[in-house]
């Protein structure tokens, strides 16, 4: 029956989820939170079979297959990170601030080529890394993101002197703060570390016979958030004053920039930071075409896991 | 059963009279106990004495053995050596279904000076096991209380009777201080004055273990004396920069006629500390620090007297709407307790009556069938249901009239009536 999951399926799961963590704000239910743990619990599942369909289809771990698989699997952690959450505090408003961002992976991930990438699959041990690394520090870009914007609307309530709110219960200031500047610490290395071994992918000549131009606007781009990124990574390692309001906006601006970087660029351009690999791949859009990028990216049928095209239409 | 209570509470009584009126330790109530349990042997007794009220339960089986509020009245006037007439007027009565609603009423805080306080369940639960303790309690108060304790459970569950801080230092720390901060353990509290409003808010700071408290007054005395009983350390007035810069929250309850702190002062200070959050209470009326201090950095939180009451009066104003909600509660409860009760008390008569009528008509039928040895198996089981019919048809009049008195309490007459009519023993 899992093999019948679509994407359909977990994005619905999760947007339930997230109404009902919205319905929280006016109504104190025990009821409604356990509802929505238990949607997004449902959806955690469905996406795991989905991701397992997939990497049966294809033959290749998710993190090696396509940008798809990749923004698909940065949703399951998120999710992780929510069930964990949710289950363990449950006055915390956690899910209205991760829960947007998963729906926007998944919903993204529509939009973005399902095809696999060559070189990833090619240099398989590199390839491993590279993505596991960017994938790994996305996350952590995720939490910072939405750790920051919690701790805003945190500060905002204090400076306002309003009460609690039911429903959107957040920890103190604090404690946002420190597990924040864990978040920083912690992803932009990993971006980094992804982020030289994407490079290092790069430069290799891929199966198909050419190289990935660096001076490519896509490859610009990302080398520009990673740059943003590592300032506020340099500036919170070495100011003597990080007042806690200034680093949460600067997160929000570095790590909101890179995640929608990452998704504009995926959706909208050819291939996004491996654009080369769906300029390659632009004959297999064109599956009638017959041109020679079936040597270098397998395309997988949308047929295989029943997706019909106007799911989000 | 009979229940009743005499009571004087922060409604009816002033401090004045409630506090001559109350037992002031665990061995004033047993030594209660034991002249109660001599001068009404009959009775149960439990006995809830706080700084807000002063309640004497009594329960017995039959109402002809309850004391009268005078008998009542005597006991503590003898008790705690006053003249009943400087208390007698105070003194209220409810009896019966009233006694019971009012126990649940207090029980669940709708009777409480702080509507919605939770100390009150455990000063109800203590008091009646310092009954239990003097042997003063028996099978009728041991119903009633663990029911009142049943029912405040559920109004705290089904409510938000309870919900929403209303003390200042509640609010200024659950609603404010742990947002900001996530322990208080490693920050320093800094003190300035000495008021009362301070001494409470470093006690609830106390309970959340905060680290290091610092107090600076005018009066050097005053400061050392708040200090020593908090375990902090005293500075002189003119290192109060200093300890603004370093400290993490601030109480400030000066009594000074106009701001001590303004917003230049305080951003010079600023800048000479490591500029981490400040969270800064200003308890003072007027008003210690100058409102635009909030505006020196992002990092300061400053709450002053009318912010935090405005939080306290919006969380009173929220639990009185629940208080339909707990009265409807206690309503129900109250009855369902009485019909227990009284079903206890009229159950055994009815049960007497019907079998005592059923021999009599099966007995009847006995003789009957044999004097008609012709008779078939169906039509003696047709005659014996209908003989049964004629039976509970004639029985339901006085059962339901019993039934009816029973909802308004023991009908004891009635019972002692039936019993007298029917010769049941």
């Amino acid at each position: 029956m899992l093999n019948n999951v679509t994407l359909l399926c977990f994005f619905a799961s999760y947007l339930c989820a997230l109404a009902l963590e919205t319905t929280r704000l006016w109504v104190k239910s025990g009821v409604i939170r356990w509802a929505a743990i238990g949607f997004a619990a449902a959806g955690f599942v469905a996406h795991m079979a989905y991701l397992f369909a997939r990497a049966g289809a294809t033959d290749l771990p998710p993190l090696l297959s396509s940008t798809h698989d990749w923004l698909l699997v940065l949703a399951f952690l998120a999710v992780v990170m929510y069930l964990f959450v949710s289950v363990l505090d449950r006055s915390l408003g956690f899910g209205l601030f991760l829960l947007p961002v998963v729906v926007l992976l998944v919903a993204a991930s529509r939009f973005v080529d399902q095809a696999t990438n060559a070189r990833l699959s090619a240099e398989r041990g590199w390839g491993m890394l590279h993505a596991s690394m960017w994938v790994l520090g996305a996350a952590g870009v995720v939490a910072g993101l939405v750790l920051s914007v919690m701790y805003l609307v945190q500060h905002r309530r204090l400076r306002q002197k309003r009460l609690l709110q039911d429903g959107l219960e957040l920890p103190s200031l604090e404690r946002l703060s420190r597990l924040n500047w864990w978040a920083i610490v912690i992803s932009v290395p990993l971006l980094t570390l992804g982020m030289a071994t994407g490079v290092g992918l790069s430069l290799v000549e891929d199966p198909a016979g050419e190289t990935v131009r660096l001076t490519e606007p896509n490859i610009l781009i990302s080398v520009l958030s990673w740059v943003a990124m590592m300032a506020l990574f340099v500036w919170l390692l070495v100011a003597r004053r990080t007042p806690g309001k200034l680093v949460a906006w600067r997160t929000v601006w570095a790590f909101g920039f890179l995640l929608l970087t990452l998704i504009v660029l995926e959706v909208f351009s050819q291939g996004g930071v491996h654009g080369v690999t769906r300029r390659q791949g632009s004959g297999i859009r064109d599956q009638g075409s017959g041109k020679s990028g079936q040597d270098s990216v397998h395309r997988i049928p949308h047929s295989a896991f029943r997706i019909p095209p106007s799911y989000f239409a | 059963m009979n229940v009743q209570v005499v009571y004087c509470n922060h409604q009816t009584a002033d401090l004045s009279v409630r506090e001559k009126l109350a037992f002031a330790s665990e061995d004033d109530l047993l030594r209660a106990y034991d002249v109660l349990r001599e001068r009404f042997p009959a009775s149960e007794h439990v006995v809830i004495s706080t700084c807000n009220r002063v309640e004497l339960y009594t329960a017995q089986e039959e109402p002809g053995e309850a004391p009268s509020t005078q008998e009542l009245a005597t006991f503590f006037s003898e008790f705690h050596r006053l003249p009943v007439e400087t208390f007698l007027g105070d003194l209220l009565e409810r009896t019966g279904m009233e006694a019971v609603r009012h126990l649940f009423e207090v029980a669940c805080s709708i009777d409480s000076m702080v509507l919605g306080e939770s100390q009150i369940v455990s000063q109800v639960k203590t008091a009646y096991e310092t009954a239990a303790k003097g042997n003063a309690n028996g099978p009728l108060t041991n119903a009633l209380f663990q029911r009142a304790l049943t029912v405040s459970r559920r109004v705290r569950t089904e409510t938000r009777l309870s919900e929403g801080r209303i003390s200042i230092a509640s609010v200024a720390v659950g609603e404010f201080g742990r947002s900001i901060f996530d322990r208080f353990n490693d920050k320093t509290v800094l003190v300035i004055g000495a008021g009362e409003m301070a001494e409470e808010t470093l006690r609830y700071l106390q309970t959340e273990g905060v680290g290091q408290i610092v107090v600076v007054n005018r009066t050097s005395e005053n400061s050392q004396r708040l200090a020593d009983q908090f375990g902090g350390e005293s500075r002189a007035w003119d290192e109060l920069d200093g300890a603004l810069a370093r400290a993490d929250v601030v109480i400030s309850t000066t009594g000074a006629d106009r701001p001590i702190v303004d917003a230049a002062r305080f951003r010079r200070i600023r800048k000479t500390g490591p500029g981490s959050p400040v969270f800064i209470l200003d308890l003072g009326a007027p008003r210690d620090f100058a409102p635009d201090v909030a505006e020196v950095d992002e990092g300061v939180f400053l709450y002053d007297i009318d912010d935090l009451e405005r939080t306290c009066e919006r969380n009173r104003a929220a639990r009185t709407t629940e208080i339909a909600r707990a009265r409807a509660i206690v309503e129900e409860e109250t009855a369902r307790f009485m019909h227990d009760i009284y079903h206890k008390a009229t159950g055994p008569i009815v049960q007497r009556l019907r079998e005592q009528w059923h021999d009599v008509s099966r007995q009847e039928l006995e003789i009957l069938f044999r004097k008609l040895p012709d008779l078939s198996a169906d039509d003696q089981q047709a005659i014996g249901r209908s003989v049964e019919r004629i039976v509970n048809k004639l029985l339901h009049p006085p059962l339901e009239t019993l039934r009816d008195e029973a909802r308004k309490g023991t009908p004891h007459g009635l019972i002692d009536a039936v019993k007298r009519l029917f010769h049941l023993h």
